[in-house]
């Protein structure tokens, strides 16, 4: 086992750990600041596989966007900062057991599929912007443009359903 | 390295321009384009002459669309990957993204009807507030509307022509958000509507998740999102079986959930009750036919080589969506609720087409896609006329006595009530044969029979509506039959096709067997 191996599962100790106490916590924005610890060392798990354009996208949009969305939602919608009590479902319990079974399948799916899949990783630039560009603009062009569409297609719907003055 | 020659290792020369079929691709970029005008008219054009603009363009720009769907399938010999293979322009794709547009024009119909106000003038105005009554007085209407539906009828579109289950996942999410969103733009009940809107928002990003990680799971196997690769893949036995197996059953769930198939139909009933009807009308018919048209691609071309995997599974889900569709719908008495467990019950007839992959099945579903669509859109269309003072009459009881008051308006209901039932002279007949012939054909008897069964007990509730309207006395304060031109043009539309395609199906089945006949481009 080589010292990036042991980085490697370190990392995904914490992204799993951290995961575990953003159900766990009793603290709403406590939940959203774990999330960014358990994204951030997913992040940190790409750039151990060498995909750092991925490992970057991870840090904008999931740690930036994703969770500074969350927070505003907490803050817009008034829900209560601090300890709070209710914050535990009754079905808890049928929603863990969910989880598990999930992880389960997940796990062994993947574990059976790729037990025996090996990347070279000292290829160097392999997950870098310029070849993740170049397939982006170049093969995925069609989906990638049709994608700008159904963003204005949810920015004229979220106007639709929120605009107070016609 | 200094800066400025990390600059020039990405100069524009390196980069190799991508190569696009515009005029393959014409179809959907004009639907995209004339959304995006659309968008353009909200933002620039007065309140008042948006709808007036909005209309027009619209027609325009689908019925261009669908004259150059047209062009492409008589001119060029239409078999093509298009758009560095991520959209694949065949006979069956032509034919399916016409069918589209045709539906969805009828459709516009219904929506664009403004003396039928199925649509809320403000969204954001809580039910039973002042906002909202100074909107019904101020008579206004949303217009983004009709660039969403757009969006909405471009999506699927691409749904239907997607080679690779990347394009198809982008083409899914631009199909169903315009969606989510229309349904909860309904007039009357808007609690109802907002709750539908919510649960089909919730629930399809839950089968998009599991679409996209059958999509993953493929991936890992074949190496590719491709459908053709991963056709290769299989062919070869490459990669590892569970990967295939799961993302097979992962990538189904999805598929199967946008088609309303048991048990994926829980949305159903719901989001086709509350949602406003034209859009109720829009769903049932070119949601419809985009679903069937990506089951089919991934079923007949990526897995054709694991038919002996999938076939097992896709019996079952048929047999129990043919059944519970037929069964659950005799319970019903909100006409809505009931055409949609019907049309649950219709997906299962049509994966019977999907089951025996062969040309027949693709022709006997290209053609009952058609038909089904046609008569459910008309069926839609006569609810929105049969109305009281609170909004369309849904009730099955208020139907009372309409054959006696309204003979044509109940004539006409009826008898798209038995082209559902499958009567013969009916397209639904025509329909319904030619999908079941094929899954004979592909050895899928005892499908075919739970098929005739299930359609005998969908039978029975259609006749109860017909008794009902026909065969008991009129209540006195019953609704009133409103006819607008737009909304009786859908109608006849509906009423015509369904009487063609059962008495004279001869010309759209050779149109339909013409374009299984190439099946899909790979």
């Amino acid at each position: 086992m080589t010292t990036l191996d042991v980085v490697f599962v370190l990392l995904g100790v914490v992204a799993v750990g951290a995961a575990v106490l953003v159900v766990t916590t009793r603290q709403l924005v406590h939940a959203a600041l774990w999330l960014v610890v358990s994204f951030g060392a997913l992040a940190g798990g790409y750039l151990m596989l060498t995909a750092e354009f991925v490992a970057w996208v991870q840090v904008l949009i999931y740690v930036g966007a994703v969770v500074v969305l969350l927070l505003f939602g907490i803050m817009l919608t008034r829900a209560p900062i601090g300890r709070s009590a209710d914050l535990d479902s009754g079905n808890r319990w049928a929603a863990l057991a969910v989880a598990l079974a999930t992880a389960g399948v997940l796990v062994t799916v993947l574990v059976r599929g790729f037990r025996t899949a090996y990347a070279p990783l000292d290829v160097a630039g392999q997950g870098a912007a310029k070849p993740l560009g170049e397939s982006v603009f170049r093969i995925w062009v069609l989906p990638f443009e049709v994608l700008s569409v159904l963003l204005l297609a949810a920015l004229v719907g979220a106007i639709v359903l929120s605009r107070r003055e016609i | 390295m200094t800066g400025s020659a990390v600059l020039n290792t990405v100069a524009i020369g390196d980069i190799q321009a991508p190569h696009l079929e515009y005029g393959q691709l014409g179809p959907m970029l004009l639907v995209f384009g004339v959304a995006v005008l659309g968008v353009l008219v909200e933002a620039l054009v007065g309140r008042g002459w948006r709808q007036f603009i909005q209309v027009p363009l619209t027609f325009a720009g689908l019925a261009g669309a669908f004259v150059w769907i047209l062009v492409l399938g008589v001119k060029d010999k239409p078999l093509h990957v298009a758009a560095e293979g991520a959209v694949g322009v065949d006979a069956p794709t032509l034919f399916l993204q016409g069918t589209i547009l045709v539906l969805a024009l009828v459709s516009l119909l219904l929506i664009a009807d403004r003396q039928n106000g199925a649509f809320t003038p403000q969204a954001s105005a809580l039910p039973g507030s002042d906002a909202e009554r100074e909107g019904i007085a101020s008579g206004t209407v949303q217009s983004e509307l009709y660039p969403l539906m757009l969006f909405a009828v471009g999506g699927m579109m691409l749904f239907t022509a997607a080679n690779d289950l990347l394009t198809m996942f982008v083409a899914l999410e631009v199909m169903s958000l315009p969606l989510y969103i229309m349904c909860g733009l309904a007039r009357r009940r808007r609690l109802l509507s907002q709750e539908a809107a919510v649960k089909y928002f919730l629930l399809g990003a839950f089968s998009s998740a599991f679409f996209l990680y059958g999509t993953a799971l493929l991936y890992g196997y074949a190496g590719s999102v491709r459908l053709s690769d991963i056709a290769t893949a299989t062919g070869n036995n490459a990669g590892s079986e569970p990967l295939l197996l799961a993302g097979i059953a992962l990538l189904s769930v999805g598929l199967l959930f946008k088609l309303g198939a048991v048990p994926f139909q829980a949305w159903k009933p719901d989001v086709y009750q509350g949602a406003p009807t034209p859009v109720t009308a829009l769903m049932a018919s070119c949601t419809l036919v985009a679903a069937v048209g990506a089951t089919l691609r991934v079923f007949y071309v990526a897995l054709e080589n694991m038919s002996w995997d999938w076939r097992p599974m896709m019996w079952g889900v048929a047999i129990l969506t043919m059944l519970v569709g037929a069964i659950i719908a005799i319970t019903q008495t909100d006409l809505k609720r009931m055409l949609a467990y019907s049309s649950i019950a219709h997906a299962g007839f049509l994966l019977t087409g999907v089951i025996a992959t062969s040309q027949a099945g693709l022709s006997g579903t290209l053609f009952y896609l058609a038909a089904y669509g046609f008569t459910t859109i008309g069926a839609f269309a006569v609810i929105t006329m049969v109305r009281d003072a609170g909004g369309e009459a849904g009730h099955l009881s208020r139907w009372a006595g309409l054959g006696k008051r309204s003979p044509v308006v109940a004539g006409v209901f009826a008898f798209f009530l038995l082209a559902f039932a499958g009567i013969p002279l009916t397209s639904g007949f025509t329909g319904k044969f030619a999908v079941f012939k094929a899954a004979i054909d592909g050895g899928a008897t005892p499908l075919v029979v739970v098929g005739v069964i299930s359609s005998a007990i969908a039978a029975f509730f259609y006749l109860r509506v017909i008794v009902v309207m026909f065969f008991s006395e009129p209540a006195a304060d019953g609704p009133a039959v409103v006819t607008t031109i737009p909304t009786a043009a859908a109608v006849a539309l509906g009423a015509t096709v369904t009487v063609v395609l059962g008495v004279l199906p001869q010309p759209m089945l050779d149109v339909a067997g013409q374009a299984a006949s190439h099946l899909f481009v790979r």
